[in-house]
């Protein structure tokens, strides 16, 4: 299995996506973040709360969603790469125990993956402290829970990451599993949540985002965060694990 | 034993039957030429060997083993494919270097093959930027990563200029002459005829005829049999 994993983090290291998707997420996080803190307390009801209270602060906290959600697409193409290019036939060649590749894969996006929420969480915290520093503002919310957010974005980030490879293990095409990641996290999740408020914290990327600070709707409680991990880290296996049962031994051609 | 043995080799993919029966064998230290029209299920055949497709009857081994249940297998097997498997941002040397780590080879190899098929110039190179000649020579070289016993080709001829053709034909001989065992699909009938000690030729998924290259020409144009063995093939189909 070492060798498995090593393995795919030498191909990870050989191409230039995964620092590609980790700049992006990085970009897009710096984006929402800047213009969140430049129009908080600002006139409309989609601008952020004053950036002199705890609520001003922890909305710009937790702007690492988009990093979560890039996580999961990295996930996607450490697996569904491998069909989109072909490099499936060598892969299995070297490794004909299929199970294995399919773990190390996951156990590699997973790592990988909490360097996006690394990314984003430093992104989010160092621009919020220092827009509220630039004001000359004091930091509304106790260390403690700027660092629970950010371990929530960290962690959060592998998990989505593994599963996201599971998804690309189940569809191999590529662009169908990246859509069907930005659909899920984007539009299925918030409208089932919308409807059935008492569901949102069991929804796996929206329980991912609450690891990180996210409030849900309707005044429901978010899971405790080691409850809501397990929950996350549960889909991934159960992810995987339908792979391997059902799309992993078919005919490679 | 045969190093590589197909026994009632069957593989349909839906209603199409791709490999029907088929049973040949491979006798160690032999080079083979594995032929037939297209669609005939050559390339099926090779897969269901290298275990990434499974049969639907019937096994294919390597010296009684298949090939999932090889220890190290691309130390005991190599093989050719295809030449777009490839990941089109990495560079050449970086793919051999993915694959030596997968199989547990060691790394000094990979220089050692990027000589052995000449792409020592073009190791920093991604693969994407590649002619297919380029590429089916990094297939070889990634073939013999492992020095393996057993090689494997599928069409290895295809995209290659006449020196490549001549390169690949003094290499396959050079394995030969070292007691490797390979067997090598291809649809250069006069290069095949140059290069093996037998042929396994097969139509429609089924087994037209197995023998060494001097016993089934007799003197004879290797194409003027093959079109005769496959033509009374379909015709015996037909009736």
């Amino acid at each position: 299995m070492t060798r498995a994993v090593r393995t795919e983090l030498l191909k990870l290291r050989t191409i230039r996506l995964p620092l590609g998707l980790l700049g992006t997420a990085a970009g897009l996080t710096a984006l929402i973040t800047t213009l969140g803190a430049a129009r908080a307390g600002g006139s409309g009801h989609m601008a952020p709360p004053p950036l002199y209270t705890a609520a001003g602060q922890q909305d710009l906290f937790i702007r690492t969603t988009f990093g979560m959600l890039l996580a999961a697409v990295f996930g996607v193409t450490v697996a569904s790469g491998e069909f989109r290019h072909g490099t499936a036939t060598a892969t299995y060649l070297a490794t004909p125990n299929r199970t294995r590749v399919l773990i190390a894969k996951a156990v590699v996006a997973a790592g990988a993956g909490l360097l996006f929420g690394l990314v984003a969480a430093a992104l989010t915290t160092g621009i919020t402290l220092s827009f509220v520093a630039a004001k000359g503002y004091h930091v509304a919310l106790a260390g403690g829970t700027i660092a629970r957010f950010a371990a929530g974005a960290i962690l959060g980030s592998g998990l989505l990451a593994a599963a996201g490879a599971g998804v690309g293990s189940l569809l191999r095409g590529q662009l169908s599993a990246i859509i069907t990641v930005f659909v899920w996290g984007l539009v299925l999740e918030p409208l089932v949540g919308g409807l059935f408020d008492a569901v949102q914290p069991y929804l796996p990327v929206t329980t991912a985002t609450t690891m990180a600070g996210s409030a849900l709707g309707g005044g429901v409680s978010p899971l405790p965060f080691a409850v809501a991990a397990a929950l996350v880290a549960g889909v991934a296996v159960l992810l995987a694990v339908v792979a391997g049962w059902t799309r992993v031994p078919n005919d490679v051609s | 034993m045969a190093m590589i043995e197909v026994r009632g080799l069957t593989k349909r993919f839906g209603e199409v039957l791709a490999v029907d029966q088929l049973s040949f064998e491979v006798d160690r230290g032999t080079v083979v030429g594995f032929l037939g029209p297209n669609g005939a299920g050559k390339t099926t055949t090779l897969r269901a060997l290298l275990g990434l497709v499974r049969p639907s009857d019937g096994a294919a081994t390597f010296g009684g083993k298949a090939y999932a249940e090889l220890a190290e297998p691309l130390r005991h097997v190599g093989a050719v494919l295809e030449a777009s498997s490839f990941y089109p941002g990495r560079s050449a040397r970086n793919h051999l270097r993915v694959q030596a780590t997968a199989a547990g080879i060691d790394p000094a190899r990979v220089e050692a093959v990027l000589d052995l098929v000449g792409l020592q110039g073009a190791a920093r190179r991604q693969v994407g930027g590649f002619s297919l000649g380029m590429r089916q020579r990094l297939g070889i070289a990634a073939a013999m990563l492992g020095d393996p016993e057993v090689l494997i080709l599928d069409e290895p001829a295809n995209g290659l200029d006449p020196e490549g053709v001549r390169w690949l034909r003094g290499l396959v001989r050079g394995l030969a002459e070292e007691g490797r065992t390979v067997l090598v699909s291809s649809h250069i009938l006069a290069e095949v005829a140059q290069t093996v000690d037998s042929v396994v030729i097969i139509d429609k998924g089924r087994l037209v005829v197995q023998s060494t290259l001097r016993e089934l020409t007799a003197g004879a144009n290797l194409e003027d049999v093959f079109f005769q063995l496959t033509a009374a093939s379909s015709d015996k189909e037909g009736s």
